[in-house]
């Protein structure tokens, strides 16, 4: 970043620190501005979601603005002093009521408020004195050179008139009192300004770790809810389809086997009606076996799954699996259903004439790619596979990105770890 | 006819060898492992083998994998699998050779003891024997623009017949329908997929297989 008093070269060293303090307070007034019109339409957003809850939808919004705004704090800190500060917010994503959640619990967003309420109130003064105190002694050192052309005296700025050497005496002490404030206030002020910035706007001591917690502790227990679903629905499943039909195939038998002696034709037809019955009770095994652990993982491992479900898909898709080996068996269950799942929305909704699989893992990470060429404009509050890949990821305290900008391409990048 | 059985399930492969002794066919050996059943096809050619895809030692697809080795050591080698669970690629894996004597079930379908000894006896002579829930699969329209989708529902039906390799003959009588009406849908399915219509028997039904499995 250049300096600017080095464009302008300044008499004095001094005059090249104060020249920097002054600009910095002057910028200063700007964002304050800024920030006061921020807090006050926070204010009003605020009081319409008391109100009718309507302000709601404009939060994230009103938040980003807020967030850009300490941003552009933020990086004229870092240029005044050379020490970059943090970025100390929390990522806001997914659906609305989520990201107000993330807004209103992140303790950024508080430290963001008191900094833009605070530096609201002070930059406006600071930016005037910035510009008054240096203009004012330069006005007042001007005065012995021109008082006496103009008949009756100039104004002093005070409440007296300048119409005599020694009152133009006294206007060039009020010049150097102006001058000393300057010195003595505008640097004090533009440490100050920094100082709070630097305080306000950088991760509250703890956060960063807090925050690394709060996460783990949330997609554990994300994880133990899908796991808990998991198993309900694997014992409805049996409960109700297996478990039912096997119960009937013994019925089945032992009428037929008390029908025997009497009427054999009957015994036969339910007999077969028995083998039908157990036929689709092994036709629902199979569908849940398949839907707990593909067996094709454990025959084939991900990488032969993969490529089977590559094979599969109608649409033309390259693979790039670098050697993966055996993976934890969740995680390579939830990398073949997620690799599925987008399969699936590709062939359904992307308009793709070709799609593309990535499989990397180094030690302790598996990372799926999978891209398309198709139409993009891929969003996830309206297609549930996306949520429902979301939500395995999270499971495994992995990491899901999304690019599908509108005529696409579409890219779906997911990042499984996998401590082995 | 002579069979070789590879089923770890002694359950299974008892009912098996004692199904087929029932009608009259040979089972010559019946193993519990790959490594045994290689041993016994090395040292005599049987006429079609049985093979449970999970086997000992790796509980993978040993199976699969000893029916791929054993037709490596005898070309033509019909090989019928079974299996407790459908995997297209499997059944696409059988078929990569196109020499044909071969069949991909599910292992419940023994229970229908006249389909299966009727897909045992198509396969022994070269035919192929595809499980339905494979030719469903297989048969699932995935886009708008598929050929498929132009089919009228009764061509569907005798396209997973023929698929499944099932002859004209049984293909009628399944439907209830002539010789002559199943001879029209044929012709009328090959010409809404393109496929060359001068193959005949086990040639078409690889022909119908391969399309299905490169859609």
């Amino acid at each position: 970043m250049p300096h600017n008093h080095r464009v302008s070269p300044p008499p004095t060293r001094l005059l090249g620190r104060h020249w920097r303090a002054v600009r910095y307070l002057l910028v200063g007034g700007g964002t304050a501005a800024l920030s006061l019109a921020a807090v006050l339409g926070l204010l009003l957003v605020v009081a319409l979601c008391a109100v009718f809850g309507l302000g709601l939808p404009v939060l994230p919004e009103a938040a980003r603005l807020g967030r850009w705004l300490t941003g552009v704090e933020r990086r004229r800190v870092a240029r005044a002093t050379g020490t970059p500060i943090p970025e100390p917010h929390r990522v806001v994503t997914g659906p609305l009521r989520t990201q107000v959640r993330i807004i209103v619990t992140d303790p950024a967003t508080r430290r963001d408020l008191a900094w833009m309420v605070l530096h609201g109130l002070s930059g406006l003064p600071f930016a005037v004195l910035a510009v008054g105190l240096p203009l004012g002694a330069v006005n007042q050192w001007l005065i012995p050179a021109y008082w006496w052309l103009v008949p009756g005296g100039v104004p002093s700025g005070f409440d007296y008139q300048v119409n005599s050497w020694s009152r133009a005496g006294i206007a060039v002490g009020y010049g150097i009192i102006y001058a000393a404030l300057a010195l003595l206030v505008l640097p004090a002020a533009f440490r100050g300004q920094v100082r709070l910035a630097g305080w306000l706007l950088r991760p509250a001591d703890g956060v960063v770790l807090s925050d690394r917690v709060a996460e783990l502790t949330a997609s554990r227990a994300a994880a133990l809810d899908a796991h808990g679903a998991e198993l309900r629905r694997i014992e409805r499943d049996l409960h109700d389809g297996t478990q039912a039909r096997i119960a009937a195939v013994i019925m089945q038998l032992g009428i037929a086997e008390q029908l025997r002696g009497r009427d054999p034709d009957a015994a036969f037809d339910l007999i077969r009606t028995a083998q039908d019955t157990a036929t689709s009770a092994l036709a629902e095994l199979r569908d849940v076996v398949r839907s707990i652990y593909p067996p094709v993982l454990s025959d084939r491992g991900l990488d032969g799954a993969v490529t089977a479900l590559a094979a599969r898909c109608p649409i033309p898709c390259a693979l790039d699996i670098a050697d993966i080996g055996r993976r934890p068996a969740a995680v390579e269950a939830a990398a073949y259903f997620i690799v599925a799942e987008a399969l699936t929305n590709i062939t359904k909704h992307s308009g793709a004439t070709g799609a593309a699989i990535a499989l990397h893992a180094t030690e302790d990470t598996l990372r799926i790619t999978v891209s398309d060429n198709g139409h993009g404009g891929a969003d996830e509050d309206l297609g549930s596979g996306l949520v429902g890949i979301r939500r395995r990821v999270e499971a495994l305290d992995g990491r899901t990105g999304l690019t599908s900008p509108a005529g696409g391409p579409t890219e779906l990048r997911v990042e499984l770890p996998c401590g082995s | 006819m002579r069979v070789m059985i590879a089923e770890d399930d002694a359950l299974l492969r008892e009912g098996l060898v004692l199904l087929l002794r029932t009608a009259g066919i040979d089972v010559v050996a019946a193993a519990d492992n790959a490594d045994d059943f290689l041993a016994a096809v090395t040292a005599d050619r049987p006429d079609i083998v049985v093979v449970d895809v999970r086997l000992p030692p790796t509980f993978t697809d040993d199976g699969l994998r000893a029916a791929a080795e054993a037709r490596r050591r005898h070309p033509g080698l019909p090989v019928l699998v079974l299996s407790a669970f459908v995997e297209n690629s499997y059944a696409a894996e059988l078929l990569a050779d196109g020499a044909g004597g071969v069949g991909y079930l599910l292992k419940e379908r023994v229970g229908r003891v006249e389909q299966f000894l009727d897909a045992l006896r198509r396969v022994a002579k070269g035919g192929t024997a595809m499980d339905p829930e494979v030719i469903a699969q297989l048969l699932v329209r995935h886009r708008a623009d598929d050929p498929l989708a132009t089919l009228t529902p009764r061509e569907r039906e005798v396209l997973a017949l023929m698929a499944e390799g099932h002859g004209n003959g049984t293909i009628g009588e399944l439907l209830f329908v002539s010789d002559g009406a199943v001879h029209k849908h044929i012709r009328s399915i090959f010409g809404k997929l393109n496929l060359p219509s001068d193959e005949a028997g086990h040639r078409r039904v690889l022909a119908v297989l391969a399309y299905l499995n490169a859609k």
